[in-house]
């Protein structure tokens, strides 16, 4: 019998030890790195960025930070806002239609929630890029052009099909014996809802609403055209611009990436565990 | 992305197994609750499926800026014509078809090996599996702007090639070399994707499976490719649809790294439909490009979305 025949059940079919170290060691360099860069950079003066932007040792500086709070302040807010926007549309057409889409009450409703959850399926799965050129038709026609419903609009229509695919688990994982003692006493959909549906997907909510915030935060391609020029932009079309202006001022990028990868880490460090179930879902976003 | 739904079959399997009759007469009957689906069946037509719709009707008009509040007269398939005849379609083209080939192999050689490794629970693992998560969730416009700053020419890489003592490499500006940069940085971003969704298979692996196998001799090496790799074929071939059209999505790396330049170098089929829309402003001759390549997508989403729809129902 061979040695690692021979090991705990648990060690069966792990890796070798040096093997699984390297690994580990190359994933952590090359994922931490430009994590750290950012980080480094943004506390960098303009002066140290532009001699020296690769140096280890510095002076570390708030004022690059100050500065780049200073001029992003209101695109916080706007994109914060955005993003609850976006999130409260959502999750009030979507939690229910998660229910919908979970009771098979008859057969005909069985074959319209497999129509509308194929549909969904493909709507998810179209790529942002494509659906910029037609939203800005349809954004123009409906006079939203340039205005920050326009853009709620375009942000609700990106996250919408794949939050429903997501919240509509959560529905299925309510237990059936609920439903039928709920219809017992006589229940009807309403009181179904209310009392049993809206408590128990209180997780899927906030799974929903922490992934809707990721992706509405770090939006950029919606901001950039379908707001004019000039006016208060959410916090990454300002990155976006900013990169295409500053694009030596590295401390400066590098700051408003901090400001802008912070929240998202504050929402991650809150949800890691329901975000790495929901963002595979979500990953043809 | 299929691990959410699939736990959802043993529930709908329970509710459809239920027999109607078995609800006791006192049993108020619960109507099918169109009501509740309603609003989203509206808002989804209205900003989801309206659109693609007007993306149709963009691609076969001659729309610009002059008319695009106003009516957008038939061209029929001239936009087409004119879009085909384009050099830059077969460049693009060939710059998508490189792109997906770097993130198939990324996805599924790396990300096998990847989550190979990251199977096997202890700190240091969930440690490693947590950055990667976080990376993956932050937004490619904040990852590819770093890595602009990594790769440009007197950024952190070149640097560190210099202490080498090798010359400074044009990472971004290279038309052989950035097409390469801006692939390997959509694999880095890809990569945490690919390894949990190999990851969550492997763990479906049923244990006993590879126990036997170890009893009986097998190093891990074999356990890896005789029996795990195998049982991981459908999870892959998922992955593998799903890294095609993620190589859509290097449109957000090059619009951040190398606005498709230099020249066309790196312009995938979306940025070039994205610059001929908002760059030339022919909005229709965009559209068109979209339209091609959303077929494209199409070709492999729907039955993808059967696939999934299909094993649920099971």
């Amino acid at each position: 019998m061979s040695r690692r025949g021979s090991r705990t059940g648990a060690q069966v079919g792990t890796p070798p030890r040096v093997l699984s170290g390297i690994v580990k060691v190359i994933l952590t360099v090359t994922y931490l790195v430009p994590l750290l860069w950012i980080v480094i950079e943004a506390f960098k003066s303009d002066n140290q960025s532009l001699t020296a932007p690769d140096a280890l040792i510095f002076a570390p500086t708030l004022a690059t930070f100050r500065t780049v709070i200073g001029t992003a302040t209101g695109s916080v807010l706007l994109s914060l806002l955005i993003a609850a926007i976006a999130t409260a549309a959502v999750t009030v057409v979507g939690v229910p239609a998660a229910y919908a889409l979970t009771r098979r009450t008859s057969p005909g409703w069985g074959r319209v929630i497999a129509v509308v959850l194929t549909i969904l399926l493909i709507l998810q799965m179209v790529p942002q890029p494509m659906t910029v050129i037609p939203l800005y038709g349809v954004l123009a026609r409906w006079h939203l052009l340039g205005s920050v419903t326009g853009l709620v609009v375009a942000d609700t229509a990106l996250v919408l099909p794949f939050s429903i695919l997501l919240l509509r688990p959560f529905a299925l994982a309510v237990p059936k014996s609920l439903y039928e003692a709920a219809a017992l006493d006589g229940a009807g959909n309403a009181q179904i809802f209310l009392r049993i549906v809206i408590p128990l997907l209180r997780n899927g909510i906030a799974t929903v609403a922490s992934i809707v915030f990721i992706i509405v935060w770090g939006e950029f391609i919606y901001a950039t055209n379908f707001l004019t020029e000039g006016s208060q932009l959410p916090v990454s079309a300002l990155l976006a611009e900013q990169i295409s202006i500053y694009s030596a001022n590295w401390n400066r990028l590098m700051a408003l990436a901090l400001l802008t990868s912070l929240p998202l880490l504050a929402v991650f460090l809150f949800a890691q565990r329901r975000l790495t179930a929901g963002l595979t879902l979500g990953a043809v976003r | 992305m299929t691990a959410d739904l699939r736990s959802g079959k043993a529930g709908a399997a329970l509710g459809a197994g239920r027999p109607p009759d078995c609800v006791p007469t006192r049993a108020r009957r619960v109507t099918a609750p169109w009501a509740y689906l309603l609003a989203a069946v509206v808002l989804l037509a209205l900003v989801c499926v309206y659109p693609l719709a007007e993306l149709v009707h963009l691609a076969f008009s001659a729309v610009g800026p002059t008319n695009l509040i106003g009516s957008w007269p038939w061209a029929g398939l001239a936009n087409f014509r004119a879009v085909l005849a384009n050099p830059e379609l077969m460049q693009a083209v060939r710059v998508t078809a490189e792109l997906t080939v770097m993130l198939l192999v990324s996805d599924l050689v790396l990300g096998f090996v990847v989550a190979s490794v990251l199977v096997s629970q202890s700190y240091s693992t969930s440690a490693v599996m947590s950055l990667m998560v976080f990376v993956w969730a932050l937004p490619p416009l904040v990852s590819g702007t770093v890595w602009k700053f990594l790769l440009s020419s007197n950024g952190a890489v070149n640097s560190l090639l210099g202490l080498l003592g090798f010359q400074p490499v044009d990472f971004l500006a290279s038309p052989t070399l950035a097409l390469w940069s801006v692939g390997l940085v959509t694999c880095w971003a890809a990569l945490p994707f690919a390894t949990l969704v190999l990851r969550s298979g492997m763990l479906a692996v049923p244990r006993d499976v590879i126990e036997a196998a170890a009893i009986d001799g097998a190093r891990y090496g074999k356990i890896q490719t005789r029996i795990v790799l195998p049982l991981l074929r459908p999870t892959m071939g998922i992955l593998a649809i799903l890294a095609v059209i993620y190589s859509f999505q290097g449109f957000n790396f090059i619009y951040v790294m190398t606005e498709g330049g230099p020249g066309t170098a790196t312009a995938n089929v979306p940025f070039l439909a994205y610059q001929q829309a908002f760059t030339s402003f022919e909005l229709s001759g965009g559209a068109a490009i979209a339209l091609l390549a959303l077929a494209f997508v199409l070709v492999l989403a729907v039955p993808y979305a059967l696939s999934v729809r299909h094993e649920e129902h099971e």
